[in-house]
C-alpha cells in the first residue's frame, strides 16, 4: 500500500503545487478553520470540520455566469469563462466528499450545468477518514460513515496512531495524483487505525416518513420559533445549492452573477406583487427540512444531508438538523391519546 | 438562590400571573447555550444562565412571530437591558409590552419595565469594560497607514459568503426589509466579492453607529470569524468622542445619528 | 489651501494614457451648486475633472451615495453645501454634518485614504473658492494615482 508520513501533507501540497495543481486544505485563519488554497507555511488543521465544504470548490459563493456589452445600439454577449484550474481538494471530510452525488444530481438534473460541470471536471476529491468526530458529527444518522469513500477520487486512512497516511486511489484522478505525489509516497503494509465512532442520532427514514404526513403540523412554529431566519446553516451545508441571479450594470456593460441565496430568508420566495407563499419563518424552516430529508430522498433516492453538523455548529440560535429530527422522534414516542 | 434559580422562579410567576404570555431566556442543550421560548410555568426548569449565554435575545423582539406573544419578558443581560433601551427610543417597544429579566455578571436585578432598566444601566453599567483584546487590536490598525488597513479589511471582507447572520443577531437590525436587499435602486450589490462585501459592512456599521450596544453578537454569529467588532468599536468610540453619545441610557434620548447640535465639529470641512 | 507639488502628469493609468483624476462631487442646490454655476458664469478657469450632482441639499446625501461613487471608479468624492446656518432647508446641513464626521473616519478607518473623501462648505458666492477647491483637489489626487486596485470599494471588471 501507498503510505504517506502525515507530517508531509504540506510536501505532497508543494509536490501538487509544482505539478500545476491548485491544491485545497484546511487551513487555520485565526479562530475558524476554512477549506482553502494552500500556500507554503498554511497551518493544515484536520482535526476539526472546517467551516466551509468543497461545495465552495464546485459552487462558489459568488460566481460570473454572463457578461453582455452595450455600445452604442450594439449588443453582445461576451466570454463568461468557465473554471477549470486542475484542483486537488486534499483532507476533505468523508461527509463532504459523499454530498458531492447530491450536487452533480442536482446541476445535471434538467440542465448539464456548464459552470458546475468544469470545476466538477477539475476537482480530485482526495478524502480523509475522521480519527475524531464532535458532538455535531452524524453522518451514521443520514447513510454515511466516518470512513466513507463515497465521492472520494482518492482515501487517506491514519494509521499508526495517526503518524501515516495510507493513500488508496479510487478513481483515475485519483491514481493521476497519486502518480503526481512519487517519491512522497512509499510501499509498506500499515494497519488503518480505527475511525471515528460516531453514535446514531435519529432514524432518518422514520423522520422522512413523518415529514411526508405532517406538513401542515402546528409543530413548525414551535420549531422555528428561535430561528433569525439568515444563511449561516444554507451556505456552510455541503448539499445546499440554492441560487440567485443578479445582473450588475453599467452604462456599457452587464455581469450577471449566481450568487448563492437561501430559503431561511423571507426575500426568498417574496413575489413581486407584495405575496410572499411562504408567509413566516414556521413555512420556511419546514421548507429546509422537507427539501433536504422528504422532497429528495422522494424525487432522486438521496438524502439531502450529509451529516456533517455545520448547521449547528454555525446557528448562532444552535438549531440544527438533530435537534429538530430528534424532536420529530420525541413526538411519535408520546403515546396517542 | 444564585441567578439561575431566581430567573426561573420569576419565569414562573410572570407567567403564572399572566404578566407575561412568553418568556424568553437561555437554555442549554448538550452543553451550549440556546434561546428558549415559554409559555407554561412548567418550563421554567429548562431555564438557565451563565456565561456562555452571549446571543443577545433582544434580536428575537422584532420577529413578529414573537412579538405575537406579547406581553414578553427577556432574560436581559447588560448589553440586553441596553438593546431594550434604545429600541424603546426608536419606538420599537409598545410600552407595557416587554419586561426585562434583569442579571448582571454576578447578580440579578430582578424584574423590571424599560425605564428600569435605563436606570440599572446607567447605574451599573453605563461604562463597560471594552475587551482589553479587541481594544488593541482597534488601536494596532489606527496606527496602520490607510494602505495597510486597506488591505487588512479586503483579506477579512473576502472571507464574508453575504450570510447575514450579523445582521440576523442584531437586535438593531430591525427593518423589514434591508436596503442591501433593495434594487429599486440598487445601492448594494449583492455578490460575495470585493466591493459588495465592502460597502455591505461598512452600510451595517454605518447604521449602527450611535445605536450599537457592543453586544458582540453579530461577530460571535459570524461563521468566517470577521471581526466586526472592530468596525463597531471604531464607530461607537466615533460617536461618543464626537458627540457625546452612548446608546442604551436613556428610553427616551434622541436618536445620535438623526439628531445634532449647531456646535457640532467640522474641522475636516474645507 | 495646501500647495501640492506641480507633478508634471507623470501618472498613468491602467490604459497607460495620462492619469486624469475623475472626481464625483454630491453638491446642494442652493449653496454650491449656485457657487459653481458663478464660478462658470466668471468664465473661472478650473480642472474639469469633476462630475457634479446636483441634490436638493447635503441632508440628502446617503453615505451610500459616497460608496457608489466608489464603486463605479471615483478617484474621490466631493460632498459639499451650505455653511452652517446657510440652508436653504434650515438644517439639513446639520444632518448632514454628524454623518460625514463618522462616515469619513470609518472608510478611513478601513482604508479608504483620506485624501479622496473631502468635504466642504461653499455658498452660493464663492465662485472662486469652488474652483479653487477642484483644482486642488485634482492635483492631490492626481499625486495619489489612480483608485483601482487599492479601492475596496471599487466594482473590479
Amino acid at each position: 500500500m501507498k503510505v504517506l508520513e502525515a507530517n508531509k501533507i504540506g510536501e505532497l501540497a508543494a509536490a501538487l503545487s509544482a505539478a500545476g495543481w491548485r491544491v485545497l486544505l484546511p487551513i487555520e485563519d485565526g479562530k475558524v478553520v476554512r477549506l482553502a488554497p494552500w500556500s507554503p507555511g498554511a497551518a493544515v488543521r484536520t482535526d476539526v470540520v472546517p467551516v466551509n465544504s468543497i461545495k465552495d470548490a464546485l459552487f462558489p459563493p459568488s460566481e460570473v455566469i454572463g457578461r453582455f456589452g452595450l455600445d452604442g445600439g450594439d449588443f453582445t454577449v461576451q466570454e463568461a469563462p468557465v473554471d477549470t484550474a486542475k484542483t486537488a481538494a486534499l483532507c476533505v471530510r468523508p461527509c463532504d466528499a459523499a454530498s458531492v452525488s447530491l450536487l452533480d444530481t442536482i446541476f445535471n438534473w434538467d440542465f448539464p450545468d456548464a459552470f458546475y460541470n468544469a470545476r466538477r471536471s477539475a476537482v480530485t476529491i482526495v478524502s480523509l477518514v475522521c480519527a475524531s468526530a464532535d458532538e455535531q458529527c452524524f453522518c451514521t444518522s443520514v447513510g454515511g460513515r466516518p470512513d466513507g469513500t463515497a465521492g472520494a477520487d482518492a482515501v487517506l486512512r491514519p494509521a499508526e496512531a495517526g503518524a501515516k497516511l495510507i493513500l488508496e486511489p479510487l478513481t483515475d484522478k485519483g491514481r493521476a495524483l497519486a502518480d503526481a505525489a512519487g517519491a512522497l509516497l512509499s510501499e509498506a503494509t500499515v494497519t488503518a487505525d480505527e475511525p471515528a465512532e460516531v453514535p446514531q442520532k435519529f432514524d432518518r427514514p422514520a423522520v422522512t416518513k413523518w415529514l411526508a404526513a405532517n406538513f401542515n403540523s402546528p409543530l413548525w412554529q414551535k420549531w422555528s420559533l428561535a430561528c433569525l431566519g439568515c444563511g449561516a446553516c444554507a451556505f456552510t451545508c455541503p448539499t445546499c445549492h440554492c441560487f440567485d441571479i443578479q445582473d450588475e450594470t453599467t452604462r456599457s456593460q452587464c455581469v450577471r452573477y449566481r450568487n448563492w441565496d437561501t430559503c431561511a430568508l423571507a426575500l426568498f420566495t417574496q413575489h413581486a406583487g407584495g405575496h410572499n407563499p411562504r408567509i413566516d419563518q414556521a413555512a420556511r424552516r419546514r421548507q429546509r427540512l422537507m427539501h433536504k430529508l422528504s422532497y429528495i430522498p422522494e424525487r432522486f433516492g438521496l438524502v439531502g444531508c450529509s451529516g456533517c453538523g455545520r448547521c449547528q455548529r454555525v446557528c448562532p440560535a444552535g438549531l440544527g438538523i438533530v435537534e429538530i429530527c430528534q424532536a420529530i422522534e420525541d413526538i411519535q414516542k408520546v403515546p396517542a391519546r | 438562590m444564585n441567578v439561575t434559580e431566581s430567573i426561573r422562579a420569576d419565569a414562573a410567576r410572570l407567567l403564572t400571573e399572566g404578566r407575561a404570555k412568553m418568556v424568553i431566556g437561555y437554555g442549554l442543550r448538550n452543553g451550549r447555550s440556546v434561546p428558549v421560548f415559554l409559555t407554561e410555568p412548567q418550563g421554567a426548569d429548562s431555564l438557565h444562565y451563565g456565561p456562555q449565554c452571549t446571543l443577545n435575545l433582544a434580536a428575537y423582539l422584532a420577529r413578529p412571530e414573537v412579538r405575537r406573544n406579547a406581553p414578553l419578558a427577556i432574560v436581559a443581560p447588560p448589553a440586553t437591558l441596553r438593546s431594550l433601551v434604545v429600541l424603546a427610543a426608536e419606538s420599537q417597544v409598545p410600552d407595557g409590552s416587554v419586561l426585562a429579566l434583569a442579571v448582571g455578571p454576578q447578580e440579578y436585578h430582578g424584574v423590571v419595565d424599560v425605564a428600569a432598566a435605563a436606570e440599572i444601566v446607567r447605574k451599573h453599567y453605563a461604562s463597560p469594560e471594552v475587551d482589553p483584546d479587541l481594544a488593541a487590536r482597534a488601536r494596532e490598525l489606527a496606527a496602520m497607514t490607510p494602505a495597510q488597513r486597506s488591505a487588512f479589511w479586503r483579506e477579512q471582507f473576502a472571507k464574508c459568503t453575504r450570510c447575514y447572520a450579523c445582521r440576523a443577531a442584531c437586535p438593531g437590525c430591525y427593518c423589514r426589509r434591508c436596503v442591501a436587499e433593495t434594487n429599486m435602486p440598487q445601492w448594494v450589490s449583492t455578490a460575495a466579492r470585493g466591493h459588495g462585501n465592502y460597502a455591505w459592512h461598512i452600510l451595517r456599521a454605518f447604521h449602527q453607529a450611535g445605536r450599537c450596544v457592543l453586544c458582540g453578537a453579530c461577530e460571535a454569529a459570524c461563521p468566517q470569524g470577521i471581526p466586526l467588532m472592530l468596525l463597531n468599536l471604531s464607530t461607537a468610540q466615533e460617536v461618543q468622542e464626537q458627540f457625546g453619545a452612548k446608546p442604551g441610557l436613556d428610553p427616551a434620548a434622541k436618536p445620535v445619528m438623526g439628531s445634532f447640535r449647531p456646535e457640532d465639529k467640522d474641522d475636516f470641512i474645507r | 489651501m495646501e500647495q501640492t507639488k506641480a507633478n508634471k502628469n507623470t501618472t498613468r493609468d491602467a490604459t497607460g494614457e495620462t492619469f486624469e483624476p475623475r472626481i464625483v462631487a454630491f453638491v446642494c442646490n442652493w449653496c454650491t451648486y449656485a457657487g459653481a454655476d458663478l464660478a462658470g458664469t466668471s468664465r473661472m478657469q478650473y480642472a474639469p475633472n469633476v462630475r457634479i450632482i446636483k441634490l436638493p441639499c447635503t441632508g440628502r446625501i446617503d453615505p451610500l451615495f459616497i460608496l457608489k461613487a466608489f464603486e463605479g471608479g471615483a478617484d474621490a468624492v466631493l460632498v459639499s453645501g451650505c455653511h452652517p446656518g446657510d440652508c436653504h432647508y434650515t438644517s439639513g446641513n446639520y444632518h448632514a454634518r454628524r454623518r460625514w464626521a463618522v462616515f469619513h473616519k470609518l472608510l478611513d478607518f478601513t482604508g479608504i485614504d483620506p485624501g479622496r473623501l473631502h468635504f466642504s462648505w461653499v455658498s452660493a458666492a464663492e465662485g472662486r473658492k469652488f474652483a479653487d477647491l477642484i483644482n486642488d483637489i485634482t492635483e492631490r489626487v492626481r499625486g495619489l494615482g489612480p483608485f483601482a486596485s487599492d479601492n475596496p470599494a471599487r466594482r473590479q471588471a
